[in-house]
């Protein structure tokens, strides 16, 4: 039986790759370009790590594994429950077939660590390095070898040069453990996802596109560095090991933020009290419509939330109304809002009474938030830089032609191409 | 009508896992700060009572919570394990037994160093107190009550660190103080025992709930003698200068709010306070600890349901120079027939409050717990009074069991004034957690009367009556205190300053207060209030 490899690049679009594997940033890349097909590849909707790698990893929609973001309510509350592995309803990779063995280090939204035969280690976002591990044996030696699931994001936001300083040690740690763990373990599967990508493109996203940013040098040397993980990776499987290297989503320049509770706000369909603690707890009676992060729009129903104040018969009506109000938003002349789907067009399956009743993709630029205490509409981004597409993830599969792929191929797709390319079909 | 913490959310609950999913660097004093960040990255929490939930926003309500039931303290914690430092104490004791009554896990840690200071000084507890293992059998089989007991000196950091990783508290009672302040005016090794059992057990404790328990709320007992008695009349608010306060210098002014308000303590003891005060301040600051300072006024009484509920359960009531309270002391000079000793003029002023009440602010206190990184401050005080006045109401009630009771004013062994403005603001407890004085001066003198002229108390009273005159001089000198006047109660005229004691209670109307009553009446006995009782 063959093994079979997934380097998971967070963040990290398609076109970056090859424009920094053609300007030769990243070697490594460069020649695996010649040994397999990339492909630019659709992300979910919403492009949110916690979807996109439950997709990836069930080759479901959410409509089935019952991730549709970050956050939802707890049942029967306002309360905003945070992503956490329990969720999933389809099962992942690792538990359709168990009697491979795993070492998965640094998946997203697989936290807190459940069982698998083999090694998991979860991804962002995971609070507790003791619930991120399985098996918990492992802890202590992560710890000595300073492993960090994530950057420190609080230092690395105060200032680039800790950033930079956090991204090279979180990456080195990341590879180190990599390197035992496969050196130790007679594996099947690795799943190794580098998510440092990400987090610097979020923050300084300008600085890759603007050759005359201050930290275009650094940001570009962090990729180099990436590129030679992505070596050494290489250098601890066999070439005719199965190998994709993938990405979650796309990254572009934020233009503007788009508040959109603020907007339900001012349309009248979403009533809060002042609340100090500025929580959903604070929805009135009469509210009809209010966005969960990032781009999700519920109606308030009876029966389902504490004080929901759409019955049945109105849903119709204010889907079509809402719908309409979301298609003629502009700034500066400019349209909004790309495309509004319902639910039912977007999902299919046993978890679709779950899904958000609208869910919005935006143009390009506009940066889709959740905004619920927020004063203004629209407002420039201080922090950020980059932000989520739901196209341009990237799909690179080595050993194959470029007519074994789908024209265009999802995040679905992802799991059936790794199980064929698993038994050996076709190359 | 709502109970007053039904508001209260996860944020203010011990049960709500802060460690590992709250980064504590941005924390500071800045409530604003937190919430601004809050708001920016989501705060998020996991309940260690119901982990299903997994990771959420900080918002269920108490009363929303199944965790959370009524009683008619407010809503309280379904089982809630409060530890009890000082549990063998006069206040510790009682407050494990009315902590139990209500379903409370309670554990406590004592080292006996209250009973072993009184025997040093050829003293004791003139109510008859048992060993702390006749007293734990005694609440099993009169009240059903189970109390986690270890004896532990706090200052064994090693030892009271295991027994608080074994308990994990969700409210920790800081009763485990040496409370008095002659007793710090003795000498030298004296004021080095109190203030280093007080200030660096209390600093230990915070570096141990700190690593151990970071959610749970500390319940601190300070002392309404950490402010002093300022001569300008400055009200003395509750510990922190409220948002209006202002401070105007040569033309200029600040705002003084949430700024700690003057200390001014009295005795080495007191400064044992102080300091407490400013350690417990600083690791809520630092470490999002959230602490109640409680600053109590001279507490004084023998009563509440529990303690009444057996000999073998009545708490410890002391009535020597050094550990009674001027109350105490009062009832046992009547008994004795000896004149009640007020020190100086006796025209100072202090805050009291009953043992019964004291107990139940402290109940409503660990009800409703701070946020992470409060520190807050309530005066717990029932009533201002003169000590002279004091002296009169007790012989007034000892009248009423055939005591003919004489006055005397003595040399005042301490440095106070006798003379003093004197305001105490003290509205969080009557208008945030719902409390109303419930014991009437009086009364509860009535209730010492009936519990201390018993023949066996009377005989103890009587082997320590020369220990009530008192002899420590906070000079420094070492003579029992000569007396200056004798006269009958009511012959004296009054004179000096009047007291006032702002409540605020307009804000909160008895009409109110007896809505929520009545509400937690028809919460009734049976799942909810104090059905164990």
């Amino acid at each position: 039986m063959s093994r079979g490899a997934i380097i998971g690049l967070d963040g990290v679009p398609h076109g970056l790759v090859e424009d920094l594997a053609h300007r030769g940033v990243m070697p490594n890349f460069r020649e695996l370009l010649k040994e397999g097909v990339i492909k630019p590849m659709r992300s979910s909707i919403p492009a949110v790590s916690a979807v996109s790698w439950s997709s990836m990893m069930t080759g479901a929609n959410p409509g089935v594994h019952g991730v549709y973001g970050y956050t939802e309510f707890l049942p029967g509350t306002y309360v905003v429950a945070y992503h956490s592995s329990r969720w999933l309803r389809a099962p992942p990779l690792w538990r359709r077939d168990p009697s491979k063995r795993y070492v998965i280090i640094n998946l997203p939204a697989t936290y807190p660590a459940g069982e698998v035969n083999g090694v998991l280690i979860s991804g962002f976002v995971a609070p507790d390095l003791e619930r991120a591990v399985y098996p918990k044996e492992l802890v202590e030696e992560l710890r000595e070898l300073n492993y960090k699931v994530d950057v420190d994001y609080v230092r690395a936001s105060s200032s680039p040069l800790l950033l930079f300083k956090e991204l090279s040690e979180t990456l080195r740690a990341r590879v180190e453990v990599c390197k035992r763990l496969l050196n130790r373990i007679k594996w099947d599967v690795l799943i190794f996802v580098i998510t440092g990508t990400d987090r610097l493109e979020h923050l300084l996203w300008d600085a890759y596109m603007d050759e005359d940013h201050e930290w275009h040098g650094e940001f570009l040397q962090y990729f180099r560095h990436v590129d030679e993980a992505i070596g050494e990776i290489l250098g601890l499987i066999e070439e005719d090991d199965a190998l994709m290297i993938i990405s979650d989503h796309g990254m572009e320049h934020i233009e503007v933020n788009v508040n959109l509770n603020r907007l339900l706000r001012d349309w009248g369909y979403l009533i809060l009290e002042d609340n100090p603690r500025r929580s959903y707890n604070a929805i009135k009676r009469g509210t009809k419509a209010f966005a969960l992060d990032p781009s999700r729009v519920y109606l308030n129903r009876v029966g389902r939330y504490p004080r929901g104040s759409v019955e049945r018969d109105e849903e119709e009506g204010l889907l079509e109304e809402l719908t309409e109000l979301f298609r003629g938003l502009t700034w500066r002349g400019r349209r909004v809002i790309k495309e509004i789907y319902r639910r039912e067009e977007l999902y299919h399956g046993d978890a679709v009474d779950k899904a958000p009743d609208l869910i919005l993709v935006p143009e390009s630029g506009f940066n889709l938030r959740a905004g619920l205490f927020r004063e203004e509409v629209f407002e420039r981004e201080e922090g950020l830089s980059g932000k989520h597409t739901e196209y341009d993830a990237l799909l690179y599969v080595r050993g194959v032609e470029g007519d074994a792929l789908p024209e265009s191929p999802s995040i679905e797709d992802v799991l059936p191409i790794f199980q064929r390319l698993m038994e050996g079909e076709p190359s | 009508m709502k109970l007053h913490n039904a508001h209260k959310t996860c944020w203010n609950c011990p049960a709500a896992i802060l460690k590992g999913n709250v980064d504590f660097r941005a924390c500071g004093q800045s409530l604003e700060a937190i919430r601004r960040r809050i708001e920016r990255e989501g705060l998020l929490i996991e309940c260690a009572r119901l982990p299903d939930l997994g990771h959420f926003e900080p918002t269920i309500t108490f009363e929303e919570c199944p965790e959370w039931r009524p009683t008619k303290y407010g809503y309280l914690l379904e089982n809630m394990r409060v530890m009890i430092l000082g549990i063998d104490g006069y206040l510790g004791w009682t407050l494990a037994l009315k902590l139990g009554a209500l379903g409370c896990e309670v554990s406590g840690v004592d080292c006996f160093l209250r009973r072993k200071m009184v025997r040093e000084l050829g003293a004791h507890s003139v109510v008859p107190i048992y060993p702390i293992e006749e007293r734990l059998k005694a609440a099993k089989e009169v009240l059903d009550i189970d109390i986690k007991f270890r004896k532990i000196n706090i200052l064994d950091r090693e030892k009271l660190g295991q027994f608080m990783r074994e308990v994990q508290p969700e409210a920790i009672v800081h009763y485990g103080e040496i409370p008095s302040a002659p007793y710090s005016m003795i000498d030298c090794n004296h004021a080095i025992q109190v203030q280093y059992n007080n200030v660096i057990g209390t600093l230990g404790l915070l570096f141990l709930m700190k690593e151990i328990c970071p959610e749970a709320s500390l319940i601190k007992l300070g002392t309404l003698g950490e402010y002093g008695a300022p001569l300008t009349g400055r009200p003395l608010f509750e510990g922190l200068f409220p948002a209006d306060a202002v401070l105007r210098w040569r033309g200029r002014e600040w705002s003084l709010g949430g700024e700690l308000t003057p200390r001014d303590p009295v005795s080495f003891y007191h400064v044992s306070k102080v300091q407490d005060t400013f350690n417990i301040y600083e690791a809520c600051k630092y470490w999002w600890l959230r602490s109640y300072d409680v600053m109590q006024g001279v507490i004084y009484g023998v009563h509440t349901d529990e303690v009444a509920a057996d000999p073998r359960l009545r708490t410890r009531l002391d009535v020597d120079e050094w550990f009674g309270t001027v109350v105490n002391r009062f009832v046992a000079q009547a008994i004795l027939g000896m004149p009640l000793t007020v020190y100086g003029e006796g025209e100072q002023i202090r805050g009291f409050i009953a043992l019964e009440d004291a107990m139940e602010c402290m109940v409503r206190l660990i009800s409703s717990p701070p946020e992470p990184g409060q520190y807050d401050v309530v005066n717990q005080v029932s009533g201002l009074h003169k000590v002279s006045e004091l002296a009169e109401t007790v012989a007034r009630v000892a009248a009423e069991f055939g005591y003919d009771v004489k006055i005397q004013r003595v040399e005042n062994p301490r440095v106070e004034a006798d003379y003093h403005p004197f305001e105490v603001v003290s509205t969080k407890l009557p208008n945030e957690l719902g409390f109303t004085p419930k014991v009437p001066l009086e009364v509860e003198i009535r209730r010492m009367f009936e519990l201390l002229t018993q023949p066996h108390i009377v005989e103890r009273i009587k082997k320590v009556a020369h220990l009530i005159r008192p002899r420590t001089w906070w000079s420094g000198e070492k003579r029992i205190v000569e007396t200056l006047e004798v006269y009958r109660p009511g012959t004296r005229r009054r004179r000096g300053f009047k007291p006032r004691l702002i409540t605020d209670r307009e804000r909160f109307p008895i009409s109110k207060v007896e809505e929520v009553e009545r509400a937690v009446e028809a919460i009734g006995d049976g799942e909810g209030g104090d059905g164990n009782m």
